[in-house]
């Protein structure tokens, strides 16, 4: 002990070898209206709450609030994300999906409860780095069990010395005064700890700078997304080093079936195959309201453009061209072809210049513009009644 | 934590106190009535909707065998990490493996409702297209065979474990496999199309709970008649801490269990959760997390209510309850066939039935081996 420390007054400790008569020394010591100030064991102590007249501690408290604030911010986080500010339904689940959100805020309720109850008892019991506890007693991170105390206002010590040599006290002394006051280090100090975090700043900068400086320079990289418009995977309509075509799109594999349920068509293109489609095939539809509209939408976009809104060959590319005339298909020689014919000619093309339309459009439909010819050409009959030439079927 | 107790133990020692065996004989005269009205009313159930009594009788059957378990599992748990914070109440768990033989006599007369309340003993189920290749695990010869040797390897590894404190982790070894096949067997082919593989420990995390509850309840009912005189205010938070545990057990099983069926959505899994979740059965469905974790949680989240006999009273009522309910909600959807659910003669029956056959069975044990004479000074 040096000689500028010297012994409080009033306050005091004493050691024991066993749990029991510690238990038994405070009681005793709390009776005879001593304060006892706080104790030291290896390992907790039982009763010790109710010997020293502890109050119940107040970090459950800290915990339950930290614990609520975890399932808020999980639960806010979820319902924010999922079904307000990007609502996208996933799985085939409402927007709200409750139990899905439950395991994330469980672990997150989990999770604060824990930190901040760790945090919020270090910050009441006033613990931090490199903070010295004082040696109370050379045992005390040892095997004895240790109790500090302050004397009663009109006892001297070594009364209280010999009655605690008698409740088993292996020894008692007086503390020394001034071990809770000693100066901190420069870095305990709330200027010692900003020092610090401002000498890891220049570390932090070069950290962010990563990203920054991490860009290659050959290029012009002047768009910020630097990459999302430009992806490094194989585009669809790029030329290929690889494959045989030279393009990276492919044709589909010969006898490929259409996913759409369509059955292969047991026809091939050709004059003879034409003929045979005619007497083989019948139109599947029976002509209604509905189909008619659809036909004569299918009729005007892709037919119309050459043979004519009225099948009459008064189509624009032929108007402005000029160039060659398809077949006129209210003439008398496209009426009487069977459907199946017409069906051929829509599927694979015509005799001379038209291409076939299977590829573009679905069976339904050209069967559904194989009715509207017909309905054009009854309107076109010279000496039909004007009223029906609105065509609208049944 | 204060050591005082509000209602003190009741000292057997003096006079004017009733004895012990009187106390018996009035609690067994009740018992006896409750099971008498329990066994009639359950029968009467039987003859009014043969599908209700039978489902009943399951449950009466199973929940007993759980109480059992639950009370050797504890016993065991102890044995083996060596526990000496349960000495005081030790005592209530060596008697409820008594329930066993009860439990397993009452699951063998199941096989004369077989054809009601399991499809694949129907004389069709051969075209029943869900049982097809399973009919040679499931019929009632096997069936019944296997309900025998389960409860038979229950009984004896039970009485080793109580009597002479031995076999407790080969018993662990043996429970953990019987009793995932008792649940798969006999309440999982209650609808054969239904599978859940976490099934068995959900219906563990169920029966230990029930098991910490009725503990619970022996643990402060006894000291207060004074037959357990060494239980403290420590035992009681222990106990208010492991049912506080094993509620959030409970509840995260069952998540784990409804989260993957709910959002997987295979027709093969939902089953009978798709009904529960529909009609009069949805109330149920809520009622059910409420009773086993939602209140449990809240009245047993503080320390001073762990400790309190009042609060751990009405939370293990509550759970048991719960317990009932969440059986309930298990036999009753495939039994019913999607009927509403009935709360009715039936289950009133199975609940005194429960009741009642729990005290004849336990009580003679726990007698015999809290023997006054033992335990308290003579005279007074």
């Amino acid at each position: 002990m040096s000689s500028t420390e010297h012994l409080h007054r009033s306050r005091f400790r004493a050691s024991f070898a066993d749990p029991e008569q510690l238990l038994h020394a405070v009681k005793h010591l709390r009776t005879a209206g001593h304060r006892v100030l706080d104790t030291y064991t290896p390992f907790p102590v039982h009763g010790m709450d109710e010997a020293m007249g502890l109050r119940p501690s107040r970090l459950p408290r800290a915990c339950l609030a930290f614990a609520v604030l975890g399932l808020a911010l999980a639960a806010g986080l979820q319902i924010w994300t999922s079904a307000v500010d990007y609502p996208l339904i996933t799985g085939g689940k409402p927007l709200l999906a409750i139990p899905a959100f439950i395991p994330v805020a469980f672990e997150l309720t989990v999770l604060l409860a824990g930190l901040g109850v760790v945090a919020s008892f270090f910050l009441v019991a006033r613990m931090r780095p490199r903070l010295r506890i004082p040696d109370l007693h050379a045992g005390a991170n040892d095997d004895r069990f240790i109790l500090a105390a302050e004397l009663a206002a009109d006892i001297q010590f070594p009364a209280v010395a010999q009655e605690l040599a008698g409740l088993g006290a292996l020894d008692s002394g007086l503390l020394v005064e001034d071990r809770f006051q000693r100066r901190s280090a420069f870095w305990d100090r709330p200027a010692g700890v900003g020092a610090l975090l401002l000498a890891c700043l220049p570390a932090f900068l070069l950290l962010a700078l990563v990203p920054v400086l991490n860009r290659d320079f050959q290029r012009r990289n002047l768009a910020w997304d630097g990459g999302m418009g430009a992806p490094l995977s194989a585009q669809a309509y790029d030329a290929s080093g690889v494959l045989p075509s030279g393009k990276v799109l492919q044709a589909p594999p010969p006898d490929t079936l259409s996913r759409h349920g369509e059955p292969p068509l047991a026809f091939g293109p050709g004059k003879a195959e034409a003929e045979r489609a005619g007497r083989e095939l019948q139109n599947p539809y029976q002509p209604t309201q509905a189909r008619f509209n659809r036909g004569k939408l299918v009729f005007e976009r892709v037919c119309a453009t050459c043979h004519g809104r009225e099948g009459d060959n008064n189509g624009s590319v032929i108007v402005a061209r000029g160039a060659f005339a398809p077949t006129v298909l209210v003439s008398p020689l496209v009426r009487d072809m069977p459907d199946g014919r017409l069906f051929h000619v829509a599927t694979f093309g015509g005799p001379t210049k038209m291409k076939g339309y299977g590829d573009l459009l679905s069976r339904e439909d050209r069967w559904q513009v194989v009715l509207y010819i017909r309905e054009l050409q009854k309107a076109a009959k010279p000496a039909a009644a004007p009223a029906q030439a609105t065509g609208a079927q049944p | 934590m204060s050591e005082t107790f509000t209602v003190p133990a009741r000292d057997l020692t003096k006079s004017g106190i009733p004895t012990l065996a009187d106390i018996g004989e009035r609690l067994r005269g009740g018992a006896w009535a409750f099971v008498v009205l329990g066994a009639g009313l359950l029968g009467l159930g039987l003859v009014l909707q043969a599908e209700r009594g039978w489902g009943n009788l399951l449950l009466t059957a199973f929940n007993l065998a759980c109480v059992g378990l639950g009370g050797l599992f504890l016993l065991a748990i102890q044995s083996i990490t060596g526990a000496r914070w349960s000495d005081p109440i030790l005592k209530a768990h060596r008697a409820m493996p008594a329930l066993l033989p009860v439990a397993g006599a009452l699951m063998l007369l199941l096989a004369f409702g077989a054809t009601t309340l399991y499809p694949w003993a129907r004389p069709d189920a051969a075209s029943h297209e869900a049982l097809h290749g399973r009919l040679g695990w499931l019929n009632p010869p096997f069936f019944f065979g296997r309900v025998a040797l389960i409860f038979m390897a229950w009984i004896w590894v039970g009485r080793r474990l109580t009597q002479q404190g031995k076999g407790a982790a080969p018993f662990i070894l043996v429970f953990g496999l019987t009793f995932s096949l008792a649940n798969f067997d006999w309440l999982m082919s209650l609808e054969p199309v239904w599978s859940s593989t976490i099934l068995a420990i959900y219906g563990f995390s169920g029966m230990f709970l029930q098991g910490i509850a009725i503990v619970t309840i022996s643990a402060i009912v006894l000291r207060r008649v004074g037959l357990l005189p060494a239980v403290s205010k420590a035992q009681n938070h222990d106990l208010g801490k492991l049912l506080f545990a094993f509620s959030c057990f409970w509840a995260y099983i069952f998540l784990s269990q409804f989260l993957l069926i709910w959002y997987a959505n295979l027709p093969e899994e939902t089953g009978p959760m798709r009904l529960l979740l529909q009609g009069r059965w949805m109330p149920l469905f809520y009622l059910n997390l409420v009773l086993n974790f939602g209140l449990p949680f809240v009245l047993l989240l503080g320390r001073k209510a762990k400790t309190s006999e009042t609060v751990l009273l009405a939370t293990c009522a509550i759970l048991l309850a719960g317990r009932w309910l969440d059986l309930y909600l298990q036999i009753m959807p495939p039994v019913l066939h999607g009927l509403v659910p009935v709360f009715g003669v039936a289950e009133l029956g199975g609940i005194l039935l429960q009741l009642g056959l729990g005290h004849l069975a336990c009580w003679p044990v726990f007698m015999k081996d809290a023997n006054p004479a033992q335990e308290l000074p003579q005279g007074g």
